[in-house]
C-alpha cells in the first residue's frame, strides 16, 4: 500500500502516476481563472481583513470628564488620558454626565469631586482621594479599556508629582519584545487559511471527480488509490506553500511584521498541514454525494477550527471541557508551531513535537482517505 | 465465430482465452437484484453486444468487470485473471456513460492525462493523441476545454481516452448516444478495425442496427441472459423477421414465463 515497501521500479511507475495527477490538478487552475485567483486572493485577503479588524485594541471611546476640581492634580491626569483610547467631551454637572451615560451618549463619566488635588496632596491626612468613574460595564472590552486608560494616567500624574510606589516590576521580555496584537495572530491566520482553504479545494475538487466519473475512470485505470490521495497532496502542498509565501511577504511588507524563524520551517508546518486537510477533504467527500450536501460541512469544519486552533485567543483561555477538543484538531499545533517558528525563532529542535503531531494526524488521515476511496466500490 | 479465428497468439491470458467469463454473477442493492446469475463466455476477438431495456444490469455488468463495484456473489474474469486482482487492469479500456472529463483541462491535455496513467511515454502518447484526433476528427479542437465543446464532441473525445493505450479488452457503455448518425458509422467501421486486430470489444447500445454489427449478442431482461448468439442466430430462432421484434418476442415469453 505504501511507497516504500516496493522495488524501485514500481516506485517509479507510481510516483509517475501520482505526479499525472498533481499534473492535472495545475492544468486544471491554468483553465480555471476563478479558483486559481481564490486560492491567491483569499488567504491574503482574510489576513488584511482580520488583521486590520482585529488589531485588539479599543479605540475612540466616548467618555465624559466631570472636573469639580480645582486644583493640578486633576487637569494633570485628563492631560494625560490617552486620547487614542478615549474621545473626551466635559460636562460641567455630575447629574447631566450620570444620565448621558444612562442614555448611552458615552461609555463612562469620569468624575473629579470638589478638593481632589487638595486631598491627593494633603498625604493623607484629608483621608483617600477618589476619582469616581461612572461607567456602563454592559461591554467588558470597553470598560476595561476605560479603567485601564484612567489607571495610566492617574500613575503617570502621580510619579510626575513625585509620589512612587515602593515596587516597580521590570519587564524583560525573552520573545516577542516588540509584539503587537498582529504579529501574535498573524502566524496563526496563516495556518487557518491554508488549513481551510485546501481542505475546502479538495472537497469540492473530489465530489466533482465522484459526480462527473472521473473518479470511476481513474479507478477502472492501473491508478491506485494512494497514487490518486498523493497526486492530490502534492498538488495542494505546493499550493499550500506558495499561498505561505504569498502570506509571508504581505505579513513583512504591510504589516510590519519581523520573522525571527526560518520561513523555510514555516513551508515545512504548511506542506503538512496541507496534507492533513487534502485527507480531510477527500474523507469529507466520500460522505457527500454533491457539492451542495458539501458546502453543509463547512460550518462544522470552519467554527471549530476558528475557535479552538488558538487563533485569536490561546487555548489556555479556552475553558477546560473544550480544551481537550483544541488538542484533538490538527489546526492547533500548526498554530502553535508557526508561532514559534516566526515569533520565538525556533527551529526543528524546538518545534519537533508539534511537526510529530501533524505529522501523526497526516499518516492517520491519508491512509483513511486511501481506505474511503477503496472502499468506494459498493 | 469470426473473432476467436482473429484473436492475436501474443495476448493469451494464463491458461483461459475467454475474455470475459462470469460464473453465476450476482449483484443486489438491498432487495432490488440488478445482475442475476449471469454466466457469460466471450472470446477473445468478438464484438459482444449487450442489449436490453434500462435497468436491465448492463452498466452494473461492466462496471463489476471494470472492478468498480463488487459482486455479491459468483466469480469474473477478464482476460484470464480474476477481476480484483489488478493485473489486467492495464490492458483493459473503460468508456463510462457518463462524459467523465475534466471540464478544464484541453483534449490535448486530457489526452495526455490518460497516456501518463497509463504509463505511456511522450512519443507514444503524442503518435496515439494524432491518430485519435484524426479518427474522432477533432484536430482543429486540440486546445479547446471540454467545457466548450458540445455533448457529441465530448463522447469523442471521452472514446478516444479509452483507446489511447490500446487495450486487447474495451468496455464500452453506450458510446454512441448522442453522436450523430454519420459519426455512428464511423465508429462502427472503428470498431470492426478492432476486431480484425483482435481487440474484443464490449459494448452496450440501445440501436438495433449497431446490434446487427456485433459478432454476437446477448439479451439482458432483469439482470439475466435471456437470449444469446449471433444477430442472424436470434432472429432465426425467435421465428421473427428483424432482430427488433425478436426482441419483443423474447421479452414477451420471458414474461409469460415468470407470470
Amino acid at each position: 500500500m505504501l511507497f516504500w515497501h516496493l522495488p524501485e521500479g514500481v516506485m517509479r511507475v507510481r510516483l509517475r502516476r501520482a505526479l499525472a495527477i498533481t499534473k492535472r490538478i495545475f492544468r486544471t487552475l491554468k483553465h480555471d481563472r476563478r479558483t486559481a485567483a481564490l486560492i491567491c486572493i483569499a488567504p491574503v485577503l482574510s489576513m488584511c481583513i482580520f488583521g486590520i479588524a482585529f488589531s485588539g485594541e479599543v479605540k475612540n471611546v466616548d467618555v465624559l470628564v466631570v472636573n469639580l476640581d480645582d486644583g493640578p492634580i486633576s487637569n494633570g491626569i485628563i492631560g494625560n488620558l490617552d486620547r487614542d483610547t478615549l474621545d473626551i467631551r466635559f460636562v460641567p454637572d455630575e447629574a447631566e454626565a450620570t444620565r448621558k451615560v444612562k442614555d448611552g451618549d458615552a461609555w463612562a463619566a469620569i468624575i473629579f469631586p470638589e478638593g481632589f488635588s487638595r486631598t491627593v496632596l494633603s498625604n493623607g491626612q484629608d483621608g483617600e482621594a477618589n476619582i469616581v468613574l461612572r461607567d456602563d460595564k454592559s461591554n467588558t472590552n470597553i470598560a476595561t479599556a476605560v479603567r485601564r486608560a484612567v489607571t495610566n494616567a492617574l500613575m503617570n500624574t502621580l510619579s510626575e508629582y513625585g509620589g512612587k510606589l515602593p515596587v516597580s516590576i521590570q519587564e524583560d521580555p525573552v520573545y516577542g519584545g516588540k509584539a503587537e496584537f498582529i504579529d501574535f495572530f498573524v502566524p496563526g491566520i496563516m495556518a487557518f487559511s491554508i488549513f481551510l482553504l485546501t481542505m475546502l479545494l479538495t472537497l469540492l475538487a473530489f465530489v466533482g471527480e465522484r459526480t462527473s466519473g472521473t473518479l470511476e475512470r481513474l479507478r477502472a485505470s492501473p491508478m491506485r488509490a494512494s497514487e490518486i490521495v498523493f497526486g492530490y497532496a502534492m498538488a495542494f502542498g505546493i499550493i499550500g506553500m506558495f499561498q505561505a509565501s504569498l502570506l509571508l511577504i504581505v505579513a513583512t511588507a504591510v504589516f510590519k511584521i519581523t520573522i525571527v524563524g526560518n520561513p523555510f520551517l514555516a513551508y515545512l508546518i504548511v506542506a503538512l498541514l496541507a496534507m492533513v486537510s487534502v485527507s480531510l477533504g477527500i474523507l469529507l467527500s466520500s460522505a457527500a454525494k454533491r457539492e451542495a450536501q458539501a458546502v453543509q460541512f463547512l460550518p462544522l469544519i470552519v467554527m471549530p477550527t476558528f475557535l479552538l486552533s488558538g487563533i485569536f485567543w490561546p487555548v489556555e483561555a479556552i475553558p477546560s471541557i473544550l480544551r481537550p477538543l483544541s488538542y484533538a484538531i490538527p489546526p492547533t499545533y500548526g498554530v502553535q508551531a508557526m508561532r514559534s517558528v516566526i515569533l520565538r525563532g525556533w527551529g526543528l529542535g524546538e518545534i519537533w513535537p508539534q511537526l510529530l503531531v501533524l505529522l501523526g494526524f497526516a499518516a492517520v488521515f491519508l491512509m483513511l482517505s486511501m481506505r474511503s476511496l477503496q472502499r468506494g466500490r459498493g | 465465430m469470426p473473432g476467436a479465428k482473429t484473436g492475436c497468439t501474443k495476448m493469451n491470458g494464463i491458461g483461459n482465452s475467454l475474455a470475459v467469463e462470469t460464473r453465476s454473477l450476482v449483484k443486489r442493492y438491498g432487495s432490488f437484484t440488478a445482475v442475476d446469475r449471469l454466466n457469460l463466455r466471450i472470446e477473445r476477438g468478438e464484438t459482444y453486444g449487450l442489449l436490453g431495456p434500462n435497468g436491465s444490469g448492463k452498466t452494473t455488468t461492466i462496471k463489476i468487470l471494470c472492478n468498480l463495484l463488487r459482486p455479491t456473489s459468483g466469480e469474473a474474469f477478464v482476460l484470464g485473471r480474476r477481476v480484483g486482482d489488478r493485473s489486467a487492469v492495464s490492458r483493459i479500456g473503460y468508456m463510462p456513460q457518463e462524459t467523465a472529463l475534466y471540464l478544464d483541462l484541453t483534449i490535448h491535455e486530457t489526452l495526455s492525462l490518460f497516456g501518463e496513467i497509463y504509463g505511456m511515454n511522450k512519443a507514444e502518447i503524442e503518435r496515439e493523441e494524432e491518430r485519435l484526433l484524426r479518427f474522432i476528427d477533432l484536430e482543429a479542437w486540440r486546445n479547446t476545454t471540454i467545457a466548450n465543446l458540445s455533448g457529441g464532441m465530448k463522447h469523442r473525445v471521452s472514446l478516444a481516452c479509452a483507446l489511447l493505450h490500446n487495450p486487447e479488452l474495451l468496455f464500452l457503455d453506450e458510446p454512441t448516444v448522442g453522436v450523430d448518425p454519420e459519426l455512428r458509422v464511423s465508429f462502427w467501421d472503428y470498431f470492426e478495425a478492432l476486431r480484425h486486430r483482435g481487440v474484443t470489444v464490449v459494448i452496450t447500445t440501445h440501436y438495433m442496427d449497431e446490434a446487427h454489427r456485433c459478432s454476437r449478442i446477448g439479451l439482458l431482461r432483469q439482470g439475466r441472459l435471456i437470449a444469446e448468439g449471433t444477430p442472424a442466430g436470434i432472429v432465426e430462432s425467435a421465428g421473427c423477421r428483424s432482430l427488433e421484434d425478436a426482441f419483443l418476442a423474447l421479452a414477451r415469453r420471458g414474461d409469460a414465463r415468470e407470470t
